[in-house]
């Protein structure tokens, strides 16, 4: 636990007492730009040495069996790593670390300076450790990522939107859906619990700070340090893979697949650390008197999610670390010329790759649960079947990863087993709609932005479900695998629900994170855009499914061309609705109306505290009496 | 539905129903579960007929009667979520201040029950029909092993060619005689791909080195397409090819043909 708890200088409003300024410390002096300077440094230094090496007649290591593309993958690989590492030493992370080392720590003062107390926008740029700066750069970070994915997805659909309409060249497609595919499955696992969930989240259970708020700010700026590496596969040739980056093609692939791997292994890293973080936190930091039945919902959603993220990434960042040695090092995990298997990279990603979806849909839902009974002014219906909900589907969701095997070949005996696992998760699914409607049941619903993306969600949600519940059953599976019916699905799940979801929480928590409201009209104009454009996009894509049309081809058939057209107009609207929603956010928290401390009404603690919150959130340690649902007239 | 404001009276359960049926939100619900339930089935019913491609294996037509039945059965669901959604929605206050509060329901556990009781009935009806069905696939295939005609299906960047063992020819196009019984023993060349008939209703990827069958019988006479489902590089969406279920006759015509080109297309 942070010692800023004990501090008796570190209570009261930041204003009120003098900045402290550690003297002759080095911390002072660390920001962004020395961190990219440091990482830049390492990481052309790394590359050009190992160039210099593999090109001299003299290296040592001369391996016959390596070949001048495995020399590039070592030397790209290594060059990336020693940027992100540069990067971190270069923005003082490893001062902690490296203080340990010889028997020390950081002062008192240096603690304080690096929870950038009293400090004005410059904190954002550097190491801070308080977690409300980090939920802010998560929620830039997501929006970055959000943009930068939606551009792509723009690009693709403009591909797509007559046969043969040679938009881009085939290989550049490629690139695009396996870009637009990470880009987004990374700003969406982030999406709902790097900003609330480090922002919001910590305030909500009454807790001062994060657990170990030092990890806190390493698990952004190691996902940071992800982003340029991420960028630069554009810069290597891109990568040919899809987003599930199989075997062998991904070890036959370009200098591009390299970026590709480092990102997942550098983001793999930043997702155990915040997950071990958030999950500690949640255990060991709430207030007096809030019992697990009284923890609200969108911190026991939260929490499940990245409990589940703990075990699921390191299986990819394992997958990819093999992909890695068969690039570098010839192992031939992934070959079947020396005796390995594309096999076992498909079951190791997807062993991370179901878990993940639930991983980004779990805060999302639960985060709508926290809206729902606020806006109808009525209990959440049946706290216990919505934890129940999170927890079988958490449960449930490490068992089911074959399904995405059905049609491999890997092992059709254990279809059956893996179809009823998959089916039954619809039964813990169905209770968290069962609480959504239960809560809706005979209350007057408020309009606003978050209310409406309840209902949305639900929509969306409820096709999605439905739509898995064909994919999951093998025989159809036989049909539908690997066509635009299951692309339309899971963009129905992760985007229709779980980013709906996050849109709904941003919304909602908007006024306490800038203490601003979020623009209404905009708001509502997006939504609309975004939700009719977005149905139409993916329904579309149902039919050019069902009629046959595989996923990830650059061109397509006449006889698909109606699809794919309703599709590209959809996606149209979807990206004016997306700008139009970006425009209103730093539109409002720029120049939106000023919000009072609890807008709507909320009984959960975040709303007890003011805007700017103070360093430690309380003034006082909270105590809590109830559960924050107490809203509604009593019936007998 | 099942939540009472008022039990003073201690009505009999008749009666009970009936009081409940006269209240306004509840026969609003009971109107869209009506309308929403209607609308999907007639959408299942209507639309996947009508979107997926044509049938020409009983495979095929088992895929796509899930499709139909599975949105069916899921109506009712959709239906009764859609329906409590709706009548939320319907009821929306404007303003700047929250509207009053609700009756406070925090749970109520047979809803909880019945519900999960009920989905699990879903589940359980996909499962079983998923089985059957899979089960009649695998026994047919065990069946018809004996007389079926096998033709070795290799995936490369980017084609597909098609070796037929006892015609002893390999060509680029599928020919297939009709309610011919056939075993396709599916490999790679390099990267993965997944060969799929797509009228044949039958899918399995394409590894390196390892071969995966499939079996399938088709019952119709007609041109098919033949496609990778599985990304396999620049020209994933070109790797297609045409296929042709005909007439025994027809087919010993195109082998004869193929061969006297002398035995590869």
């Amino acid at each position: 636990m942070t010692t800023l708890t004990h501090n008796p200088a570190a209570s009261g409003p930041a204003a009120s007492r003098p900045v402290p300024q550690p003297k002759k410390s080095l911390i002072t002096r660390l920001h962004m730009g020395t961190g990219m300077v440091v990482g830049i440094i390492f990481c052309w230094g790394t590359y050009f040495v190992l160039r210099h090496h593999f090109s001299s007649p003299y290296r040592i290591n001369h391996d016959e069996g390596l070949t001048d593309s495995h020399n590039v993958n070592i030397t790209l690989l290594a060059s990336m790593f020693m940027w992100c590492l540069g990067f971190l030493i270069g923005i003082g992370a490893l001062i902690g670390p490296f203080r340990w080392l010889i028997g020390k720590d950081l002062t008192a003062e240096e603690q304080l300076y690096l929870a950038g107390d009293g400090q004005d926008w410059k904190r954002y740029f550097r190491y801070c450790t308080d977690h409300k700066v980090v939920g802010i750069q998560y929620l830039v970070g997501v929006m970055t990522l959000l943009g930068a994915g939606g551009t792509m997805a723009m690009m693709i659909r403009t591909n797509l939107v007559t046969p043969g309409s040679h938009f881009v060249a085939p290989h550049v497609y490629n690139s695009l859906v396996g870009l637009h595919g990470i880009t987004m499955i990374i700003a969406l696992i982030i999406v709902s619990t790097g900003p609330f969930g480090n922002f919001i989240m910590p305030i909500m259970i009454g807790a001062a700070d994060m657990a170990f708020p030092r990890l806190n700010a390493l698990s952004w700026w190691v996902l940071f340090t992800a982003i340029p590496v991420l960028c630069s596969a554009w810069f290597l040739g891109g990568i040919p893979t899809g987003w599930t980056a199989y075997a062998p093609l991904s070890t036959q692939a370009g200098p591009g697949m390299n970026a590709f791997l480092a990102t997942i292994i550098i983001f793999a890293f930043s997702t155990a650390v915040a997950g071990a973080n958030i999950t500690t936190t949640v255990i060991a930091m709430r207030a007096k008197g809030m019992t697990w039945n009284r923890v609200p919902i969108f911190v026991v959603g939260a929490t499940i999610s990245v409990a589940l993220a703990v075990p699921a990434f390191p299986t990819f960042m394992a997958a990819m670390i093999q992909t890695g040695l068969d690039r570098t090092f010839a192992t031939g995990f992934y070959d079947a010329n020396i005796g390995g298997s594309g096999w076992l990279y498909a079951n190791l990603f997807w062993i991370m790759g179901h878990p993940e979806v639930y991983v980004i849909l779990i805060p999302g839902v639960a985060a709508l649960m926290e809206i729902a009974p606020v806006f109808v002014r009525k209990p959440l219906f049946s706290y216990g079947a919505a934890i129940a909900g999170f927890a079988g589907i958490a449960g449930l969701s490490i068992l089911v990863w074959a399904h995405h095997m059905y049609m491999s070949g890997w092992m059709p005996s254990l279809n059956g087993p893996f179809m009823v696992t998959t089916e039954f998760i619809s039964i813990p699914t169905g209770l968290l709609f069962l609480v959504l409607i239960g809560t809706m049941w005979r209350g007057r619903p408020w309009m606003k932005l978050p209310m409406l993306s309840v209902y949305a969600f639900i929509w969306d949600f409820l096709i999605g479900g439905i739509t898995g519940i064909y994919l999951s059953d093998v025989p159809a599976d036989n049909y539908l695998h690997g066509s635009m019916y299951v692309t339309a699905h899971f963009h129905y799940t992760l985007m229709g629900a779980a980013l709906t979801g996050a849109i709904g929480g941003l919304a909602f928590w908007f006024p306490k994170m800038t203490g601003r409201m979020l623009n209404e009209r905009g708001g509502y104009i997006s939504f609309w855009l975004v939700q009719i454009g977005f149905n139409v996009l993916f329904l579309g894509m149902f039919l050019s499914g069902a009629e046959g049309q595989p996923r990830r081809v650059a061109d397509y058939g006449q006889v698909f061309a109606h699809a794919n057209l309703i599709s590209t107009v959809g996606a149209y609207s979807v990206g004016v609705g997306a700008l139009i929603l970006l425009w209103a956010v730093i539109h409002s928290a720029r120049s939106g109306k000023i919000a009072p401390m609890n807008p709507w009404g909320s009984k959960t603690l975040e709303w007890t505290v003011p805007y700017p919150v103070p360093l430690v959130n309380f003034d006082e340690p909270p105590i809590v009496t109830s559960d924050p649902y107490g809203y509604g007239r009593s019936v007998k | 539905m099942e939540h009472q404001d008022d039990e003073d009276l201690k009505p009999t359960p008749g009666e009970r129903v009936k009081q409940v049926l006269k209240e306004k939100d509840v026969r609003q619900v009971l109107f869209f579960f009506v309308l929403f339930t209607a609308l999907f089935s007639i959408l299942g019913l209507w639309a996947y007929p009508r979107w997926m491609p044509n049938i020409m294996s009983k495979e095929m037509r088992g895929d796509e009667s899930i499709m139909i039945w599975f949105t069916v059965i899921s109506a009712p669901i959709a239906g009764i979520v859609l329906a409590f959604a709706m009548r939320s929605f319907i009821d929306i206050q404007r303003g700047d201040t929250p509207p009053e509060d609700g009756p406070a329901i925090s749970g109520h556990t047979p809803t909880v029950v019945i519900w999960t009781a009920v989905s699990f009935l879903f589940c359980t009806v996909a499962i079983v029909w998923g089985m059957t069905e899979m089960n009649t696939w695998s026994q047919d295939a065990i069946a018809k092993e004996s007389n079926a005609m096998v033709v070795n299906v290799t995936g490369a960047q980017w084609s597909w060619s098609f070796n037929y063992p006892a015609q002893g020819i390999t060509t680029h196009e599928l020919n297939l005689p009709v309610k011919q019984p056939i075993t396709f023993n599916v490999i790679s060349d390099d990267v993965n791909h997944s060969f799929w008939p797509v009228e044949l209703g039958v899918k399995v990827d394409a590894n390196r080195l390892a071969t995966t069958v499939v079996h399938v019988t088709p019952d119709k006479i007609g041109a098919f397409e033949v496609k990778c489902a599985e990304l396999c590089g620049i020209y994933h969406a070109y790797m297609e090819t045409n296929g042709q279920v005909e007439s025994r006759a027809d087919f010993d015509n195109w082998v004869s043909t193929v061969k006297a080109q002398g035995g590869a297309q």
